[in-house]
């Protein structure tokens, strides 16, 4: 039980990693993970069924920055928990959220220490000490999301979704609820983050072409990109483009008039 | 200035240099922070470029210079960041060969004129329609019960993720050089910078329109309910207030923690007196 807990661990320590050295190449996924717990678990089955099901319930969640919600750890502590304790493997999901709730707080907590760390950068390259620098960035950073996903999960494996359904009965519902609205909230600030480097008085109006012909027509976000492309080349050509074929067109008309 | 640098950096093989990119690019969260989001992993993955062209111990001003001016705010994709890498180091080489005709501040600019369409695209690309094909097949494999499903998924996301990050590096790298060329004399990088935010603009539309909702379950009685007046007017009347509201807050410069901790306690008082809900 405490191995196996260790190994659920070490699992979501290789889920973090995924989007810190590995430019998020989706091992990062409920899908994977999920299939991995599985087979430590000795149920690929039931693994790839639970992976499946919370692939599906994630499919739409992006990170834009860091603002993004994302339910990894949670899908490895419902998978395991799910496929120990038998039950359906609803059972999943509801464990999924609250825990990433829960998580958000760790996350925070580490987003200071990060802070932190930024600062020892700064100062170690004010000092000359470049391999400091390097090696906060490369090694002490990843660390930090490590312990966040190791800690949060380990102890939410091994302590069972009893410790879980504790802290549910404890806290009211609305505060469970809000949390997550506050996440959402976040997720705008991370939007207005990116905005910022982009955005300004004359180029707005094409932020609110992708957003109007998003909102009212439910495209999904692959037809809006492809929709962006298509309106950069038309409003490239519109100010850059080959102004004497007006021109000389103009020019011939009226001759034909003589 | 210092030869030795330059002929270091010159002779040290592209593949090295695309090699470096490439995990620069890879390895571009490894320290997201709230002040500068990718900064630090910006200096890691241009750092060795640094060290080899000012490789001399007199010249470590220059060096610091030049790692200060790497650890600029940053934030892209990561694997489009290995093609922002290439681009400035290319003109760290410019700048470390020309020092008296070369504006080093305008390292900086690129960086920022690039990184914000590139996210754009970039998000909507690699999470937005890789991963969903990626997944959508690797999902319906896997509930016939089959580890082909998640296999499958990875070597998708893998064949898509690497090559454009690598030969992303290398383009930036060799066009870099060629557009130093160019820049001065033609508006070339701002004809294209133009054309990416438009098309990364109009996607982050798309993303505030499609990504996150919230609502509102405000009504009177059993007559009156705010929500679907609002989405008559304007569908995603809410999150589009919500961005500007953000984005009001982004350029006070209210300390992101902060912010972060009242978007909490925001939310569960709006969930408390009924005011938003997911």
């Amino acid at each position: 039980m405490l191995l196996q807990s260790i190994i659920i661990g070490l699992i979501a320590v290789f889920m973090q990693l995924d989007s810190r050295v590995l430019g998020r190449l989706n091992f990062e996924r409920p899908l994977i993970t999920c299939t991995l717990v599985g087979l430590v678990m000795g149920d690929l089955e039931t693994g790839l069924l639970i992976g499946a099901q919370l692939e599906m319930v994630t499919l739409g969640m992006m990170s834009i920055g860091a603002s993004g919600f994302d339910m990894n750890k949670g899908a490895i502590v419902g998978c395991a928990i799910v496929i120990r304790s038998g039950v359906d493997i609803e059972t999943a999901l509801a464990i999924a959220v609250p825990l990433t709730v829960l998580d958000r707080f760790v996350v925070t907590f580490f987003d200071v220490v990060r802070l932190n760390l930024t600062h020892m950068i700064d100062r170690a390259v004010e000092a000359s000490n470049y391999k400091k620098a390097k090696f906060v960035d490369i090694v002490l950073g990843p660390l930090t999301y490590c312990i966040n996903a190791f800690a949060v999960v380990f102890i939410a494996v091994y302590f069972g979704e009893g410790l879980i359904n504790q802290i549910l009965e404890v806290v009211p519902e609305f505060i469970m609820t809000g949390v997550s609205l506050g996440a959402n909230i976040i997720s705008f600030y991370g939007f207005a983050l990116l905005l910022s480097t982009m955005i300004s008085k004359k180029n707005c109006v094409f932020f609110l072409i992708g957003f109007v012909i998003s909102a009212y027509s439910g495209l999904g976000l692959t037809a809006i990109a492809v929709i962006g492309i298509v309106l950069a080349l038309l409003f490239y050509q519109l100010r850059y483009g080959n102004g004497q074929a007006v021109t000389v067109g103009a020019v011939d008309e009226l001759d034909e008039l003589d | 200035m210092s030869k030795k640098g330059l002929e270091v950096q010159k002779n040290t093989s592209l593949h090295k240099k695309t090699r470096e990119f490439f995990w620069g690019g890879w390895c571009m969260q490894t320290l997201w922070n709230y002040e500068r989001q990718m900064n630090t992993a910006f200096m890691w993955g241009i750092s060795n470029t640094l060290d080899r062209l000012y490789c001399e111990p007199d010249e470590d001003d220059k060096k610091k210079e030049a790692y200060q001016r790497s650890l600029e705010f940053f934030n892209i994709t990561p694997q489009f960041g290995s093609f922002v890498m290439g681009i400035v180091a290319a003109m760290e080489e410019e700048y470390c060969e020309h020092p008296d005709t070369f504006d080093p501040r305008i390292m900086n600019n690129v960086k920022v004129a690039l990184m914000g369409p590139l996210s754009g695209i970039g998000d909507a690309l690699f999470q937005g329609t890789v991963r969903i094909i990626a997944m959508s097949i690797g999902i319906s494999l896997a509930q016939q019960g089959s580890i082909l499903g998640p296999i499958i998924a990875m070597l998708i996301s893998f064949a898509v993720s690497f090559p454009i990050t690598w030969f992303g590096g290398k383009l930036g790298y060799v066009k870099g050089q060629e557009l130093l060329r160019e820049i001065s004399e033609s508006d070339l990088m701002d004809k294209v910078m133009y054309a990416c935010s438009v098309a990364g603009l109009v996607v982050v539309g798309g993303m505030v329109a499609s990504l996150v909702n919230i609502t509102t379950p405000i009504s009177y009685g059993e007559t009156f309910q705010l929500q679907p007046l609002l989405d008559n007017i304007l569908p995603k009347m809410l999150p589009l207030a919500m961005t500007g509201i953000m984005y009001w807050i982004v350029k006070k410069g209210i300390n992101p923690i902060l912010v972060i901790l009242g978007c909490f306690v925001a939310g569960v008082i709006f969930q408390y007196f009924g005011i938003l809900a997911i």
